[in-house]
């Protein structure tokens, strides 16, 4: 099943190194713990900096987004295997 | 170790007080000795990601990886926030733009249409495309070519040339630095992300090295090999031979890289014009070595769409010209741009079609303007019995200037309206504002984005008309 969504989510980081990691993602009433973070890439809105975290646990992928003027979290892509 | 090209300071001052460019180094940190440009044997290599958009996907989703993939040439489009099944999205109008390894094994090929792509293979996934995502990519792979090599071509979003002579110095100096390169894109763009480099005395040889050996090759080709290796090549292979070159050659008798080589040079400027030269030249392996790192200047900008169902009122054909319309004026004013060259085509139902363009007294940079000379166009050469598959709408004859102010009030009035919104645009991103007319109708994204979107040419225009 692949979705393209727009859910605001909880997600907890971790800062190394310059760099941020997440760790957990919280999507309505489920907390994943994530494994792997496959990609991380940039794009511009405007003036506004968007970072999309391409990660997933052992059974999901998920595309996060991170608004960096607002600090919110969506999730914007789900993937289960 | 520092690897590559390194450069100490930005200018030096020579003996006589002049500023000098500083000296190249090798990657042993030693002065280059060689001339950059005009030297008499360059090392050339070509770097071209294996199936690239799909590779770039089967990165950031582990669950796709060794299975058949096809990124869609139509991308997603989540700006209204509603959930959608991927699976469920309409891909009638989309071809295959990149197929996964394992789609390819399969018989699944670039270019195709995604309904005879999933005919052929019924569990094929096909991903819809993330422009953003490929051109990350894109600018990561170029900054770690630009790290190695004395100058850096880029071809297309997957693919560059590399002028290596005075980084690499020899040719073990060139397969050390592809080496290095392969490692780096592994590192920074992800282990998924492979790429074939071809090693050659050339662009030509280099680029058709390249793609000798695939995915994850590295083919040299020494001077002293390239004849005996274009032979082992077939005609198609040739950058720049392409099916209808390889199909008049065929009626000239020419069926292979060694017929083509015995072909004598008048023979082949008689049948092909000055093409005739660079066939002549290619069968022996010659073929350009400059790598050119400096920006073409834009010649025109536009956009063309093929639309979800095809167009059959003119309400329907003038609401899309319009946001068409919109879209290339937009890039126009980002770059600066105004144009006075009017190019318009239509592809019918049948895939048969029709453009022209018109040259128009006073440059334009504004959206409603080009629409309504667009407008003009598109009534004179409409079959109007016929449905519309595709609009392409661009402007040429390009100044890097701002839209010349009219006198009248009512224009001035517009100019500032269109001033305030692209200080929106350019604040808040492309698509803040639409016009309340344009409002119906959905262009989704396009694969290479769409500030990346291909022009339509004046020859394509002219050869239509």
């Amino acid at each position: 099943m692949h979705e393209i969504l727009n859910d605001p989510i909880d997600v907890v980081v971790q800062f190394l190194q310059n760099r941020v990691r997440p760790t957990h993602v919280r999507w309505g009433q489920r907390v994943y713990d994530l494994k792997q973070v496959n990609l991380v890439h940039g794009a511009r809105e405007g003036r506004k900096q968007i970072f999309y975290f391409s990660v997933s646990d052992s059974a999901n992928f998920m595309k996060l987004r991170l608004d960096t003027e607002t600090l919110e979290w969506r999730l914007v892509e789900l993937y289960s295997d | 170790m520092a690897i590559g090209r390194i450069i100490f300071g930005l200018k030096n001052d020579d003996s006589n007080g002049r500023v000098t460019d500083p000296p190249l180094r090798n990657r042993y940190g030693q002065v280059c000795d060689l001339p950059t440009t005009n030297h008499p044997m360059k090392i050339i290599m070509h770097i071209d990601f294996n199936s690239f958009f799909a590779s770039v996907e089967q990165q950031a989703n582990p669950f796709l990886r060794g299975k058949p993939i096809a990124v869609a040439g139509k991308g997603r489009n989540n700006m209204d926030g509603k959930p959608q099944d991927v699976s469920a999205l309409r891909y009638e109008r989309s071809i295959v733009t990149t197929a996964s390894r394992e789609a390819k094994k399969l018989g699944i090929k670039t270019a195709m249409s995604t309904i005879e792509a999933k005919q052929m293979i019924p569990n094929l996934e096909i991903i819809p495309g993330d422009p953003r995502k490929y051109a990350e990519i894109t600018k990561r792979f170029l900054a770690i070519l630009r790290r190695y090599a004395d100058s850096v071509e880029q071809f297309s979003a997957d693919e560059a040339f590399a002028d290596v002579t005075c980084a690499a110095q020899d040719y073990f100096g060139a397969v050390m630095l592809a080496q290095l390169i392969r490692d780096d894109v592994a590192k920074e763009c992800g282990a998924y992300c492979t790429a074939s480099i071809g090693i050659g005395p050339n662009k030509l040889i280099a680029k058709l090295a390249g793609e000798s050996v695939k995915p994850s090759g590295l083919t040299v080709v020494r001077p002293e090999e390239v004849e005996a290796f274009v032979l082992t090549r077939e005609l198609q292979d040739i950058c720049g031979i392409g099916p209808r070159t390889a199909a008049h050659l065929k009626e000239l008798g020419i069926e292979s890289t060694a017929k083509l080589r015995e072909t004598p040079r008048s023979t082949l400027v008689h049948h092909f014009k000055s093409y005739g030269h660079f066939l002549y030249n290619a069968s022996r392996g010659l073929g350009p070595d400059e790598v050119q790192y400096e920006r073409v200047p834009e010649k025109s900008i536009g956009h063309s769409y093929t639309f979800p169902y095809d167009l059959e009122t003119d309400i329907e054909l003038q609401t899309n010209l319009l946001a068409l319309c919109d879209k290339v004026a937009w890039r126009l004013r980002k770059g600066n741009f105004v144009g006075s060259v009017v190019s318009v085509y239509v592809r019918y139902h049948g895939f048969s079609g029709n453009g022209a363009h018109r040259k128009i007294s006073v440059p334009i940079s504004d959206g409603l303007e080009l629409y309504k000379n667009a407008w003009t166009i598109l009534q004179e050469i409409r079959d109007v019995h016929a449905p519309v598959r595709l609009l392409g709408v661009s402007l040429s004859s390009l100044v890097r200037m701002h839209a010349p102010s009219s006198l009248f009030r009512k224009d001035q009035k517009t100019a500032e309206t269109i001033q305030a919104l692209d200080t929106l645009q350019t604040r808040y991103g492309a698509g803040i504002w639409q016009r309340a007319s344009t409002l119906k109708t959905v262009m989704l994204e396009r694969i290479g984005g769409w500030h990346y979107d291909h022009e339509l040419s004046e020859s394509r225009s002219k050869i239509a008309s």
